[in-house]
Protein backbone atom coordinates (compact mmCIF):
# COMPACT_ATOMS: atom_id res chain seq x y z
CA UNK A 1 0.00 0.00 0.00
CA UNK A 2 2.74 2.45 1.25
CA UNK A 3 4.51 2.17 -2.56
CA UNK A 4 1.47 3.25 -3.99
CA UNK A 5 1.54 6.80 -2.31
CA UNK A 6 4.87 9.03 -3.50
CA UNK A 7 7.02 10.40 -0.57
CA UNK A 8 5.04 13.79 -1.13
CA UNK A 9 1.56 12.22 -0.51
CA UNK A 10 2.46 11.04 2.44
CA UNK A 11 4.12 14.12 3.95
CA UNK A 12 1.03 15.91 2.89
CA UNK A 13 -1.11 12.84 5.00
CA UNK A 14 0.65 13.62 8.01
CA UNK A 15 0.95 17.52 7.63
CA UNK A 16 -2.74 17.41 7.29
CA UNK A 17 -2.77 15.21 10.36
CA UNK A 18 -1.00 18.09 12.41
CA UNK A 19 -3.23 20.88 11.17
CA UNK A 20 -6.50 18.64 12.33
CA UNK A 21 -5.14 17.17 15.52
CA UNK A 22 -5.00 20.68 16.60
CA UNK A 23 -8.23 21.45 15.46
CA UNK A 24 -9.61 18.33 16.90
CA UNK A 25 -8.10 19.31 20.53
CA UNK A 26 -9.68 22.63 20.20
CA UNK A 27 -13.21 20.71 19.46
CA UNK A 28 -12.61 18.39 22.06
CA UNK A 29 -13.23 21.51 24.57
CA UNK A 30 -15.59 22.80 22.32
CA UNK A 31 -17.69 19.93 22.53
CA UNK A 32 -17.42 19.95 26.71
CA UNK A 33 -18.41 23.27 26.75
CA UNK A 34 -21.64 22.55 24.46
CA UNK A 35 -22.18 19.23 26.89
CA UNK A 36 -22.24 22.06 29.95
CA UNK A 37 -24.54 24.15 28.31
CA UNK A 38 -27.19 21.53 26.85
CA UNK A 39 -26.70 19.41 30.40
CA UNK A 40 -29.16 21.92 32.31
CA UNK A 41 -31.80 21.31 29.31
CA UNK A 42 -31.21 17.35 30.12
CA UNK A 43 -29.85 17.32 26.47
CA UNK A 44 -26.51 16.97 27.45
CA UNK A 45 -25.70 13.95 25.70
CA UNK A 46 -25.98 15.74 22.33
CA UNK A 47 -23.03 18.09 23.47
CA UNK A 48 -20.39 16.05 21.38
CA UNK A 49 -22.64 14.48 19.04
CA UNK A 50 -23.69 17.51 17.27
CA UNK A 51 -19.79 18.23 16.32
CA UNK A 52 -18.68 14.66 15.87
CA UNK A 53 -18.49 15.01 12.40
CA UNK A 54 -15.40 17.31 12.68
CA UNK A 55 -13.67 14.33 13.72
CA UNK A 56 -13.57 13.05 10.31
CA UNK A 57 -12.80 15.59 7.94
CA UNK A 58 -9.17 14.78 7.76
CA UNK A 59 -10.11 11.49 6.31
CA UNK A 60 -12.48 13.20 3.64
CA UNK A 61 -9.95 15.85 2.53
CA UNK A 62 -7.14 13.62 2.33
CA UNK A 63 -8.94 10.94 0.35
CA UNK A 64 -10.34 13.49 -1.93
CA UNK A 65 -7.15 15.31 -2.53
CA UNK A 66 -4.70 12.27 -3.10
CA UNK A 67 -7.35 10.07 -4.02
CA UNK A 68 -5.65 6.55 -3.80
CA UNK A 69 -6.63 3.21 -1.45
CA UNK A 70 -5.87 3.43 2.55
CA UNK A 71 -5.57 7.61 2.51
CA UNK A 72 -8.53 8.09 3.95
CA UNK A 73 -7.79 5.36 7.18
CA UNK A 74 -4.29 6.32 7.25
CA UNK A 75 -4.69 10.42 7.41
CA UNK A 76 -7.09 9.49 10.34
CA UNK A 77 -5.03 7.00 11.82
CA UNK A 78 -1.79 9.77 11.83
CA UNK A 79 -4.44 12.39 13.10
CA UNK A 80 -4.74 10.46 16.28
CA UNK A 81 -1.31 9.61 16.66
CA UNK A 82 -0.30 13.49 16.61
CA UNK A 83 -2.99 14.70 18.91
CA UNK A 84 -1.46 11.74 21.67
CA UNK A 85 2.39 13.69 20.71
CA UNK A 86 0.35 16.31 21.65
CA UNK A 87 -0.45 14.82 24.68
CA UNK A 88 -4.39 14.52 24.35
CA UNK A 89 -5.44 13.60 27.58
CA UNK A 90 -7.43 10.31 25.90
CA UNK A 91 -3.85 9.14 25.63
CA UNK A 92 -3.21 5.70 23.56
CA UNK A 93 -6.93 4.79 23.50
CA UNK A 94 -7.43 7.77 20.70
CA UNK A 95 -5.64 5.99 18.09
CA UNK A 96 -8.23 3.02 18.78
CA UNK A 97 -11.22 4.99 18.04
CA UNK A 98 -9.41 7.06 15.09
CA UNK A 99 -8.45 3.82 13.84
CA UNK A 100 -12.26 2.41 13.65
CA UNK A 101 -13.69 6.18 12.63
CA UNK A 102 -10.65 5.88 9.36
CA UNK A 103 -12.28 2.25 8.73
CA UNK A 104 -15.30 3.72 8.21
CA UNK A 105 -14.57 6.57 5.60
CA UNK A 106 -12.08 3.93 4.06
CA UNK A 107 -15.16 1.70 3.77
CA UNK A 108 -17.16 4.19 1.82
CA UNK A 109 -14.51 5.14 -0.83
CA UNK A 110 -13.32 1.10 -1.10
CA UNK A 111 -17.19 0.19 -1.97
CA UNK A 112 -16.45 2.52 -5.53
CA UNK A 113 -13.32 0.75 -5.56
CA UNK A 114 -11.93 4.31 -4.65
CA UNK A 115 -12.88 5.68 -8.34
CA UNK A 116 -15.29 8.00 -7.50
CA UNK A 117 -15.10 11.38 -5.60
CA UNK A 118 -17.95 12.88 -5.85
CA UNK A 119 -20.21 14.62 -3.23
CA UNK A 120 -22.25 11.86 -2.78
CA UNK A 121 -19.26 9.31 -1.60
CA UNK A 122 -17.44 12.10 0.21
CA UNK A 123 -20.63 12.08 2.62
CA UNK A 124 -21.23 8.32 2.62
CA UNK A 125 -17.88 8.70 3.93
CA UNK A 126 -18.67 10.83 6.39
CA UNK A 127 -21.87 8.52 6.88
CA UNK A 128 -19.97 5.14 7.49
CA UNK A 129 -16.85 6.79 9.50
CA UNK A 130 -19.74 8.43 12.19
CA UNK A 131 -21.69 4.89 11.77
CA UNK A 132 -18.46 2.80 13.13
CA UNK A 133 -17.37 5.22 15.05
CA UNK A 134 -20.95 5.02 17.08
CA UNK A 135 -20.89 1.44 17.78
CA UNK A 136 -17.26 1.72 18.85
CA UNK A 137 -18.59 4.18 21.69
CA UNK A 138 -21.74 1.97 22.25
CA UNK A 139 -18.69 -0.08 24.11
CA UNK A 140 -15.92 2.28 25.13
CA UNK A 141 -17.82 4.95 26.45
CA UNK A 142 -20.55 2.71 27.13
CA UNK A 143 -23.27 4.07 25.62
CA UNK A 144 -25.26 0.56 25.34
CA UNK A 145 -26.41 1.37 28.88
CA UNK A 146 -28.22 4.57 27.45
CA UNK A 147 -32.26 4.58 27.04
CA UNK A 148 -33.57 3.20 23.41
CA UNK A 149 -34.83 6.66 21.75
CA UNK A 150 -31.54 8.38 23.70
CA UNK A 151 -29.46 5.91 21.43
CA UNK A 152 -31.11 6.48 18.40
CA UNK A 153 -31.51 9.95 18.38
CA UNK A 154 -27.70 10.60 18.77
CA UNK A 155 -26.92 8.25 16.65
CA UNK A 156 -29.56 10.18 13.68
CA UNK A 157 -27.59 13.43 15.04
CA UNK A 158 -24.31 11.77 14.94
CA UNK A 159 -24.52 10.40 11.16
CA UNK A 160 -26.09 14.07 9.73
CA UNK A 161 -23.37 15.87 11.75
CA UNK A 162 -20.71 13.42 9.79
CA UNK A 163 -22.08 13.92 6.48
CA UNK A 164 -22.87 17.71 7.23
CA UNK A 165 -19.64 18.37 8.78
CA UNK A 166 -17.10 16.08 7.76
CA UNK A 167 -18.86 15.31 3.98
CA UNK A 168 -19.91 18.51 2.85
CA UNK A 169 -17.19 21.04 4.69
CA UNK A 170 -14.37 18.81 3.96
CA UNK A 171 -15.63 19.18 -0.13
CA UNK A 172 -15.62 22.49 0.06
CA UNK A 173 -12.08 23.04 2.06
CA UNK A 174 -10.45 20.92 -0.57
CA UNK A 175 -11.51 22.77 -3.41
CA UNK A 176 -11.08 26.39 -1.75
CA UNK A 177 -7.41 24.74 -1.24
CA UNK A 178 -7.63 23.92 -4.66
CA UNK A 179 -8.46 27.27 -6.27
CA UNK A 180 -5.58 28.45 -4.21
CA UNK A 181 -3.53 26.47 -7.01
CA UNK A 182 -1.00 24.31 -4.34
CA UNK A 183 -2.91 20.81 -5.22
CA UNK A 184 -1.33 21.01 -9.01
CA UNK A 185 0.89 17.77 -7.98
CA UNK A 186 -2.06 15.70 -6.34
CA UNK A 187 -4.88 14.37 -8.38
CA UNK A 188 -7.49 16.81 -7.07
CA UNK A 189 -5.51 19.39 -8.56
CA UNK A 190 -4.63 17.88 -11.69
CA UNK A 191 -8.86 17.12 -11.90
CA UNK A 192 -9.35 20.63 -11.58
CA UNK A 193 -6.67 21.75 -14.13
CA UNK A 194 -8.50 19.30 -16.71
CA UNK A 195 -11.59 20.69 -16.20
CA UNK A 196 -9.87 24.17 -16.82
CA UNK A 197 -8.53 23.24 -20.09
CA UNK A 198 -11.78 21.78 -21.19
CA UNK A 199 -13.52 24.78 -20.38
CA UNK A 200 -11.18 27.10 -22.42
CA UNK A 201 -10.60 24.91 -25.23
CA UNK B 1 11.23 3.36 35.96
CA UNK B 2 8.22 3.46 33.39
CA UNK B 3 10.30 6.53 31.36
CA UNK B 4 12.71 4.01 30.28
CA UNK B 5 10.21 1.14 28.61
CA UNK B 6 9.85 1.17 24.80
CA UNK B 7 7.02 3.58 24.13
CA UNK B 8 5.12 0.97 21.26
CA UNK B 9 4.67 -1.62 24.13
CA UNK B 10 3.60 0.72 26.93
CA UNK B 11 1.24 1.90 24.34
CA UNK B 12 -0.14 -1.77 24.01
CA UNK B 13 -0.33 -2.28 27.48
CA UNK B 14 -2.03 0.80 28.37
CA UNK B 15 -4.88 -0.60 25.76
CA UNK B 16 -5.57 -4.13 26.61
CA UNK B 17 -6.55 -2.84 29.58
CA UNK B 18 -8.42 -0.14 28.25
CA UNK B 19 -10.29 -2.21 26.38
CA UNK B 20 -11.04 -5.00 28.24
CA UNK B 21 -12.84 -2.70 30.81
CA UNK B 22 -15.45 -1.79 28.14
CA UNK B 23 -17.28 -5.23 29.32
CA UNK B 24 -17.09 -4.43 32.90
CA UNK B 25 -20.09 -3.31 34.45
CA UNK B 26 -19.89 -3.28 38.08
CA UNK B 27 -18.27 -0.90 40.27
CA UNK B 28 -15.45 -2.96 42.09
CA UNK B 29 -13.86 -3.25 39.14
CA UNK B 30 -12.71 -0.37 37.93
CA UNK B 31 -12.73 1.23 40.98
CA UNK B 32 -9.59 -1.38 42.31
CA UNK B 33 -7.84 -1.03 38.58
CA UNK B 34 -8.04 3.08 39.03
CA UNK B 35 -6.47 2.83 42.41
CA UNK B 36 -3.89 0.49 41.18
CA UNK B 37 -3.09 2.18 38.06
CA UNK B 38 -2.65 5.74 40.43
CA UNK B 39 -0.38 3.62 42.99
CA UNK B 40 1.83 2.25 39.54
CA UNK B 41 1.69 5.99 38.49
CA UNK B 42 3.53 7.27 42.12
CA UNK B 43 5.55 4.34 42.66
CA UNK B 44 7.48 3.56 39.27
CA UNK B 45 7.59 6.70 37.45
CA UNK B 46 8.72 10.27 37.95
CA UNK B 47 5.48 12.38 37.54
CA UNK B 48 5.26 14.76 39.98
CA UNK B 49 2.51 14.55 42.17
CA UNK B 50 1.49 17.93 41.71
CA UNK B 51 1.45 17.93 38.07
CA UNK B 52 -0.62 14.81 37.87
CA UNK B 53 -3.56 16.42 40.49
CA UNK B 54 -3.65 19.49 38.34
CA UNK B 55 -4.62 17.17 34.76
CA UNK B 56 -6.38 14.46 36.69
CA UNK B 57 -8.91 16.91 38.94
CA UNK B 58 -10.74 18.58 35.92
CA UNK B 59 -11.59 14.87 34.89
CA UNK B 60 -13.25 14.09 37.86
CA UNK B 61 -15.45 16.48 37.61
CA UNK B 62 -16.12 15.04 34.04
CA UNK B 63 -16.59 11.95 35.03
CA UNK B 64 -18.97 12.88 37.85
CA UNK B 65 -21.02 14.84 35.34
CA UNK B 66 -20.71 11.76 32.77
CA UNK B 67 -22.16 9.43 35.19
CA UNK B 68 -25.29 12.06 36.08
CA UNK B 69 -26.23 12.13 32.57
CA UNK B 70 -25.80 8.33 32.68
CA UNK B 71 -27.69 7.79 35.60
CA UNK B 72 -30.52 9.61 34.13
CA UNK B 73 -30.95 7.86 30.96
CA UNK B 74 -30.19 4.17 32.00
CA UNK B 75 -32.33 1.90 29.73
CA UNK B 76 -34.49 -0.71 31.43
CA UNK B 77 -32.63 -3.56 31.26
CA UNK B 78 -29.83 -2.03 32.90
CA UNK B 79 -31.96 -0.08 35.08
CA UNK B 80 -33.22 -2.69 37.35
CA UNK B 81 -33.66 -2.47 41.39
CA UNK B 82 -35.98 -0.44 42.95
CA UNK B 83 -36.40 3.37 42.84
CA UNK B 84 -34.44 5.00 44.94
CA UNK B 85 -35.82 9.25 44.29
CA UNK B 86 -37.00 11.38 41.00
CA UNK B 87 -35.79 13.89 40.05
CA UNK B 88 -38.52 15.63 37.64
CA UNK B 89 -39.96 12.91 35.62
CA UNK B 90 -37.15 10.78 36.56
CA UNK B 91 -36.93 7.47 38.11
CA UNK B 92 -33.58 6.88 39.88
CA UNK B 93 -33.01 2.73 40.44
CA UNK B 94 -30.21 1.21 42.19
CA UNK B 95 -29.33 -0.49 38.54
CA UNK B 96 -28.80 2.70 37.37
CA UNK B 97 -26.80 4.09 39.88
CA UNK B 98 -24.34 1.27 39.69
CA UNK B 99 -24.19 1.59 36.30
CA UNK B 100 -23.44 5.35 36.22
CA UNK B 101 -20.69 5.23 39.19
CA UNK B 102 -19.36 2.53 37.34
CA UNK B 103 -18.83 4.38 34.10
CA UNK B 104 -17.85 7.36 35.58
CA UNK B 105 -14.89 5.34 37.43
CA UNK B 106 -14.17 3.25 33.73
CA UNK B 107 -13.75 7.00 32.33
CA UNK B 108 -11.21 8.15 35.22
CA UNK B 109 -9.53 4.64 34.70
CA UNK B 110 -9.13 5.68 30.60
CA UNK B 111 -7.61 8.67 31.98
CA UNK B 112 -5.39 7.32 34.76
CA UNK B 113 -4.11 5.09 32.18
CA UNK B 114 -3.58 7.91 29.36
CA UNK B 115 -1.49 10.00 31.94
CA UNK B 116 0.43 6.78 32.70
CA UNK B 117 1.36 6.62 28.94
CA UNK B 118 1.19 10.52 28.11
CA UNK B 119 3.37 11.98 31.08
CA UNK B 120 6.21 9.64 30.37
CA UNK B 121 6.88 9.10 27.03
CA UNK B 122 9.18 11.29 24.70
CA UNK B 123 7.35 11.60 21.22
CA UNK B 124 10.06 11.40 18.91
CA UNK B 125 10.86 8.07 20.90
CA UNK B 126 7.43 6.91 20.37
CA UNK B 127 7.48 7.52 16.72
CA UNK B 128 10.91 5.59 16.22
CA UNK B 129 9.57 2.99 18.42
CA UNK B 130 6.36 2.83 16.11
CA UNK B 131 8.67 2.55 13.48
CA UNK B 132 10.80 -0.32 14.40
CA UNK B 133 8.88 -2.63 16.46
CA UNK B 134 5.69 -1.87 14.50
CA UNK B 135 7.60 -1.88 10.85
CA UNK B 136 5.71 1.14 10.00
CA UNK B 137 6.94 2.51 6.85
CA UNK B 138 9.90 5.22 7.64
CA UNK B 139 8.26 6.97 4.87
CA UNK B 140 5.02 7.58 7.25
CA UNK B 141 7.18 7.75 10.67
CA UNK B 142 9.64 10.66 9.51
CA UNK B 143 6.71 12.38 7.44
CA UNK B 144 4.68 12.49 10.49
CA UNK B 145 8.20 14.02 12.68
CA UNK B 146 8.07 16.19 9.98
CA UNK B 147 4.93 17.54 10.21
CA UNK B 148 4.37 17.51 13.83
CA UNK B 149 7.95 20.30 14.15
CA UNK B 150 5.60 22.49 11.52
CA UNK B 151 3.35 22.45 14.95
CA UNK B 152 4.63 25.72 16.41
CA UNK B 153 5.05 27.56 13.57
CA UNK B 154 1.45 27.54 12.43
CA UNK B 155 1.02 29.90 15.61
CA UNK B 156 3.40 31.95 14.27
CA UNK B 157 2.08 32.32 10.99
CA UNK B 158 -1.11 32.42 12.32
CA UNK B 159 0.13 36.04 13.86
CA UNK B 160 1.53 36.99 10.85
CA UNK B 161 -2.08 36.95 8.97
CA UNK B 162 -3.46 38.57 11.43
CA UNK B 163 -0.89 41.47 11.61
CA UNK B 164 -0.97 41.43 7.14
CA UNK B 165 -4.96 41.61 7.77
CA UNK B 166 -4.84 44.51 9.76
CA UNK B 167 -2.43 46.20 7.99
CA UNK B 168 -4.49 45.66 4.67
CA UNK B 169 -7.71 47.72 7.05
CA UNK B 170 -9.63 44.27 7.27
CA UNK B 171 -11.79 44.73 10.77
CA UNK B 172 -13.26 41.88 12.77
CA UNK B 173 -16.34 39.95 11.10
CA UNK B 174 -19.70 40.74 12.73
CA UNK B 175 -22.72 38.27 12.38
CA UNK B 176 -22.74 35.05 11.19
CA UNK B 177 -21.94 35.22 7.61
CA UNK B 178 -19.15 37.68 8.64
CA UNK B 179 -17.68 34.58 11.08
CA UNK B 180 -18.01 32.37 8.10
CA UNK B 181 -16.20 34.79 5.52
CA UNK B 182 -13.61 34.81 8.46
CA UNK B 183 -12.78 31.15 8.72
CA UNK B 184 -12.01 31.07 5.45
CA UNK B 185 -9.89 34.02 5.20
CA UNK B 186 -7.85 32.57 7.97
CA UNK B 187 -7.81 28.64 7.48
CA UNK B 188 -7.56 28.29 3.57
CA UNK B 189 -4.32 30.06 3.85
CA UNK B 190 -3.05 28.24 6.63
CA UNK B 191 -3.74 25.19 4.91
CA UNK B 192 -2.13 26.03 1.45
CA UNK B 193 0.81 27.15 3.29
CA UNK B 194 0.96 24.14 5.09
CA UNK B 195 0.62 21.93 2.12
CA UNK B 196 3.49 23.79 0.00
CA UNK B 197 5.49 23.51 3.47
CA UNK B 198 5.02 19.31 2.92
CA UNK B 199 5.84 19.59 -0.64
CA UNK B 200 9.10 21.02 0.29
CA UNK B 201 9.75 18.49 2.79
CA UNK B 202 9.48 15.89 0.68
CA UNK B 203 11.31 17.50 -2.03
CA UNK B 204 14.03 17.80 0.76
CA UNK B 205 13.96 14.32 2.20
CA UNK B 206 14.12 13.00 -1.23
CA UNK B 207 16.58 14.70 -2.50
CA UNK B 208 18.97 14.04 0.46
CA UNK B 209 18.68 10.46 -0.46
CA UNK B 210 15.49 9.33 2.02
CA UNK B 211 14.49 6.57 0.09
CA UNK B 212 11.88 5.36 2.61
CA UNK B 213 12.97 1.73 2.28
CA UNK B 214 12.37 -0.40 5.49
CA UNK B 215 16.19 -1.94 5.35
CA UNK B 216 17.85 0.96 7.04
CA UNK B 217 20.02 1.64 10.03
CA UNK B 218 18.65 3.69 12.79
CA UNK B 219 20.71 6.07 14.91
CA UNK B 220 18.39 5.45 17.68
CA UNK B 221 17.59 1.78 18.07
CA UNK B 222 14.51 0.95 19.61
CA UNK B 223 14.35 -2.27 21.64
CA UNK B 224 11.41 -4.19 24.02
CA UNK B 225 13.61 -6.25 26.62
CA UNK B 226 12.31 -8.22 29.38
CA UNK B 227 11.43 -4.98 31.63
CA UNK B 228 8.79 -3.89 29.19
CA UNK B 229 7.31 -7.59 29.71
CA UNK B 230 7.30 -7.07 33.18
CA UNK B 231 5.31 -4.29 32.42
CA UNK B 232 3.10 -5.49 30.48
CA UNK B 233 2.52 -8.75 32.23
CA UNK B 234 2.13 -6.72 35.48
CA UNK B 235 -0.64 -4.42 34.40
CA UNK B 236 -2.76 -6.91 32.49
CA UNK B 237 -2.33 -9.61 34.73
CA UNK B 238 -3.37 -7.63 37.46
CA UNK B 239 -6.23 -6.74 35.53
CA UNK B 240 -7.51 -9.90 35.20
CA UNK B 241 -6.53 -10.79 38.89
CA UNK B 242 -9.02 -7.42 40.05
CA UNK B 243 -11.81 -9.34 37.83
CA UNK B 244 -11.41 -12.79 39.40
CA UNK B 245 -11.63 -11.27 42.82
CA UNK B 246 -14.86 -8.82 41.88
CA UNK B 247 -15.97 -11.93 40.58
CA UNK B 248 -15.18 -14.46 44.18
CA UNK B 249 -16.88 -11.08 45.75
CA UNK B 250 -20.26 -11.52 43.51
CA UNK B 251 -19.82 -8.28 42.32
CA UNK B 252 -18.96 -9.10 38.78
CA UNK B 253 -20.63 -8.00 36.17
CA UNK B 254 -20.21 -8.15 32.13
CA UNK B 255 -22.72 -6.20 30.36
CA UNK B 256 -25.19 -6.14 32.22
CA UNK B 257 -25.47 -9.84 33.31
CA UNK B 258 -24.24 -10.74 37.16
CA UNK B 259 -22.29 -13.03 37.70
Amino acid sequence: MTNQWKLKEIVLMSILGVVFAAIYLLFFFFGQTLRNVLMPFGLGEFGYEIIFGIWFIVSIIAAYIIRKPGVAFTSEVIAGVVQVLMGSPAGPMLILTAMVQGAGAEFAFAITKWRDYRLRILVLAGVFAAVFSFAWHLYSSGNITLAAWLIVATFIVRVISGALLAGVLGKWISDQLAKTGVLRGYALGKEMQEERERDAA
Amino acid sequence: MIEQLNPTLKAFTILVPGVLLGLMFDIFTPLFYLVFVILVTFLFSNISMKKWLLIFTPFVLLAIGFAWMRMLYTRESFAGGEVLFSIWQFDVTTGSVMIAISLGLRSLCFVALSLLFILTTDSTKFMLSLMQQLKISPKITYGVLAGYRFLPTFRHELQVLRQAHRIRGVGRARGIKGRIIQFKRYSIPLLANAIRKAERVAIAMESKGFTGEKERTYYHPMKVGKRDWVFFSTMVGMFFFIVILSYSFGYLNVFGNQF
